[in-house]
């Protein structure tokens, strides 16, 4: 006989203020097999929790609902209180009567209702829920970190740091990154270089850490601790083991003029190259598409020059195969093409330009040696006008969200070249200035009063060209009437997007992403470092715009999880499997090809003399996730799930 | 020679050489228009396959009971296009091998059958190609159209009207090739999902079940319309899913031996328009 305990909760107001909760209890308290039902502000809380230890303990009770949030937020507290009093944790029920009920109603009434049906229908699943024992699995605790910029560089340290190794995965040549490309960094104007490139020497000389550039991730099979994924190792040309890094090949290399995209084209490089000087590792690599030899077979001129034969034109791609325990995706993002704002000019006239070229102007290592020289013509701008919002919180042309960082590097770009070019001017359009962090508001303020950055609270509506000058057509807000500023260099502060790729690649590894094609978090407040799929992190401008000190942050929020995750040689697992009924699987295979995890094997069923009389599906549950994709591609109904079976599911769908 | 008389001195040949254990063709009816399947196993009795124009029914459904080809042996069958689709998904289906089955193929053109060469499978891969995407005869296709134009209230009407109809007798699952399981999900009680009495709402769920069973599978037979005893269009709901099939997954049932199944699998360019 079932002897069920409901234990209602209010949630604060949460729940109290749409639902009827007196009215709840009492109306499941008549509901056949409950045994007790009641209230409580916070059941998640202390006090909350012994009354339903005390409740079990007391009644004998069979099984538990608690009315409250997600299971998603408080499964695992209601679970660990049942195995406390003596319970299994399985025999434990969430009835969602916030998330799913009293955040989304306005009549109480109605409301109520609606609440007093999920809780009966989990009152009838709990009856038939059964006792289930968690699965232990192996963990390999060696992790691998997609992405080589700031936030990439630092989970990779901080996990190599506290003895686990990792693999780093960067598709360019160089780690590095963003970071790499930029001057200095708000809000200290530390030299982004000066604080970056000891750390990608310590990444790459890290005992820990076998860092793996000019590769990328093809494919992620496995489950939290027991990852598979086959990397490409692009043919560099170059033979890693033996290159010194001398650069005498990029010296001589006849093809000079390729516009460097570490430098936005405002510089060239070589067939043969490092993205920049500092490049981690310090190994070039060749450019198929350009390379001489490549197009015409003649040449090789780098080879001839190369004094320990370095050079290996017959180089493969090749696939690396390794078992990983947990990855950390901080893939990053790319900066949108403004071209869509025609009226901008961006694309038409050169010394219209992005926030990314500014900085590799003011960057000591950039085409200018550090010199504001505008691109068309080399001469030193006398004003600078900049745009800032040129894509963000533009849901018309651009994106909706704000890309936060732009505030606040502009005011950095503005004071940067206050500080080279003593008699510049600049005036900043801006729509309002958010500059929420750590000695933030006093940076813009400091650019505003000490460099005299000419802020103008407006938008820009068109740029053109006139007498080699660029004259910029807004509106001062402020003041109510329209500008127009005669200016030398136009800089936009442009959006921060997510990669190209973002999308295919999280389809790739199995993780969710928005409309945009940042990654998903698993809770935006309680769980924002990990995804959906266990085991895989996320850290850095992959999640959304972010600026260093959020990267680097959640960068090591990250560690800290796969840390947690590895503190532990086995890891348990949920008990929520399938399993085949052998009598009635017909054979067909389309659960095998259906499921994710690769968990569904063939088997043999043999007589006694070893004859096979039947194959059939069966399911590995070292490997099945509990997804239920079996289950539901099933036409013979032959899979049924550990903790959703088909007749707990049925009973709580009668019970509505 | 006529095509019968051609097969029958095909069907004696495999026989009596012992290429085929058994040749599944068509036989007299209880009217003149009418053929029932007939199952020969001697040479001497292949005067008892006919093949005219009425020849219509899809006899890949007689090749899938338990045991018959557990020995290994083949098997010969008179196949339309749409016959040869069906062993395909069903090798697919590791249903069945499809090297045990000697296709005996023809297509019934101007009221005459007239014969088709292959006798692998196989061998069908360029006729199967060609067909893609064919449509319905005239008449079911301007049904059809007509039902698209229905606002959806209305096509549910005019469905629940054609399901009030249903006895349950299950006719279109026994002829149909696809429907091989030996446990049926009708047939499961506990719990009982759908509903086994005779009623609107029962007959929904047995009859929307079974088109999603279908989605990707059917090859527009016509059994289970030819079967139904109180006639509901059946071949309508089936077809619109081998339409949706098509036009989202570019999946053409039963092309090949190694089609993988529509639903089960995931290309990364899916389209995803069905996600708000």
């Amino acid at each position: 006989m079932a002897k069920i305990g409901v234990f209602v909760c209010h949630c604060g107001e949460n729940i109290a203020s749409m639902v009827d909760t007196g009215r709840l209890a009492s109306t499941i308290s008549d509901h056949p097999g409950v045994a007790v039902a009641s209230e409580y502000k916070y059941f998640c809380s202390d006090p909350g929790q012994e009354t339903v230890k005390k409740a079990i303990r007391e009644n004998g009770l069979t099984g538990v609902v608690v009315a409250a949030c997600s299971p998603r937020m408080h499964e695992q507290t209601f679970r660990k209180a049942c195995a406390e009093a003596g319970l299994n944790p399985y025999m434990l029920e969430l009835a969602n009567i916030r998330e799913q009920c009293s955040w989304v109603h306005t009549d109480k009434e109605q409301a109520t209702e609606k609440a007093i049906e999920i809780t009966r229908s989990l009152v009838e699943k709990v009856k038939r829920n059964n006792d289930l024992k968690p699965i232990s699995v192996p963990v390999t605790r060696r992790a691998m970190v997609i992405g080589g910029g700031v936030a990439g560089i630092q989970a990779a340290i901080d996990i190599a740091s506290a003895g686990r190794e990792v693999v780093l995965v960067e598709r360019e040549p160089s780690i590095g990154g963003h970071m790499a490309q930029l001057s200095e960094t708000f809000p200290t104007l530390d030299c982004s270089q000066c604080i970056l490139t000891p750390r990608m020497v310590e990444a790459i000389q890290h005992p820990n850490i076998t860092v793996m550039t000019y590769s990328e991730v093809e494919e992620v099979d496995g489950y939290i601790g027991n990852f598979t994924v086959k990397i490409r190792q692009k043919a560099r040309y170059v033979n890693m083991e033996t290159c010194t890094g001398c650069g005498d090949c990029i010296q001589k290399c006849p093809v000079k003029k390729i516009p460097s995209d570490f430098e936005c084209g405002l510089g060239n490089r070589t067939a043969i190259y490092t993205p920049f000087a500092q490049a981690v590792p310090n190994v070039p690599v060749i450019d198929r598409d350009r390379c001489t030899y490549f197009k015409n077979g003649k040449c090789k001129i780098c080879q001839k020059t190369c004094q320990i034969n370095s050079i290996d034109f017959e180089q493969q791609d090749r696939i690396e195969t390794i078992e990983v325990g947990a990855i950390v995706v901080a893939t990053g993002f790319q900066i949108q093409n403004t071209a869509m704002y025609g009226e901008y000019g961006y694309g038409r006239y050169k010394d219209v330009i992005t926030g990314l070229h500014f900085e590799r102007l003011a960057s000591a290592s950039g085409p200018t040696a550090g010199k504001i020289r505008r691109p068309s013509d080399g001469k030193e701008p006398e004003k600078i006008v900049f745009i800032q919002c040129a894509g963000s919180r533009d849901a018309a042309k651009g994106v909706k969200y704000c890309s936060k960082i732009c505030c606040m590097y502009t005011a950095k770009h503005a004071m940067l070249y206050a500080h080279k070019v003593h008699h510049g001017e600049t005036q900043i359009f801006y729509m309002d200035i958010r500059a929420a962090g750590k000695g933030y508001d006093e940076f813009t303020r400091r650019a505003i009063e000490e460099d005299e950055a000419g802020y103008v609270r407006g938008r820009v509506s068109k740029v053109f060209e006139e007498n080699g000058k660029l004259i910029v057509r807004g509106v001062d807000t402020l003041l109510g009437r329209p500008v127009e500023v005669v200016a030398d260099m136009v800089v936009l502060a442009t959006a921060m997007v997510p990669q190209p790729d973002a999308k295919d690649f999280a389809k790739r590894i199995g993780i969710g992403y928005d409309e945009y094609g940042f990654y998903n978090e698993a809770h935006l407040k309680l769980r924002p470092v990990e995804t959906a799929t266990a085991g895989i992190y996320l850290c850095g401008a992959c999640q959304s715009p972010k600026d260093i000190p959020d990267s680097v942050a959640q960068a090591s929020a990250a560690a800290a999880k796969v840390l947690g995750l590895f503190s532990k040689e086995q890891l348990e697992r949920e008990p929520v499997i399938a399993s085949v009924s052998d009598s009635t699987c017909a054979g067909c295979w389309g659960c095998v090809t259906a499921c994710p995890y690769n968990a569904i094997d063939r088997r043999d069923i043999t007589d006694r003399n070893g004859n096979v009389i039947k194959r059939v599906a069966s399911v590995n549950p070292g490997l099945c996730q509990g997804c239920g994709t079996c289950v539901t591609f099933c036409r013979s109904n032959s899979i049924d799930l550990a903790g959703f079976t088909e007749k707990q599911i049925f009973a709580e769908v009668m019970a509505l | 020679m006529g095509l019968q008389e051609q097969y029958r001195k095909e069907a004696a040949e495999l026989l009596s050489s012992g290429e085929v254990k058994l040749v599944i063709g068509y036989g007299e009816g209880t009217t003149a228009d009418r053929r029932r399947p007939v199952f020969v196993r001697s040479a001497e009795l292949v005067s008892r396959l006919v093949l005219d124009a009425s020849g219509v029914a899809n006899l890949s459904a007689y090749l899938v009971p338990e045991g018959l080809l557990s020995d290994g042996k083949k098997v010969a069958v008179f196949l339309k296009p749409d016959g040869v689709r069906s062993i395909n998904i069903l090798a697919a289906e590791a249903q069945l091998d499809p090297g045990q089955v000697v296709i005996l193929g023809f297509d019934i053109e101007g009221g005459q059958p007239t014969p088709l060469p292959g006798r692998k499978a196989s061998d069908y891969a360029p006729l199967i190609e060609s067909l893609k995407g064919s449509g319905l005869s005239p008449e079911l296709q301007a049904e059809a159209d007509r039902l698209e134009q229905m606002g959806a209230a209305e096509r549910f009407e005019y469905w629940k009207e054609q399901f009030s109809k249903c006895i349950k007798c299950y006719a279109c699952r026994q002829v149909c090739p696809m429907c091989y399981c030996r446990r049926c999900i009708v047939d499961v009680n506990q719990p009982q999902w759908i509903n086994t009495s005779s009623h609107t709402l029962g007959n929904f769920e047995w009859n929307i079940i079974r088109a999603f069973h279908l989605a990707g599978r059917c090859v527009a037979c016509g059994g289970c319309d030819r079967s139904c005893p109180v006639n509901i269009p059946l071949r309508l709901i089936n077809h619109r899913m081998a339409k949706e099939a098509l036009d989202t997954f570019g999946h053409y049932a039963g092309e090949s031996a190694d089609q993988k199944p529509v639903l089960a699998t995931f290309r990364q360019d899916d389209p995803e328009t069905f996600i708000l």
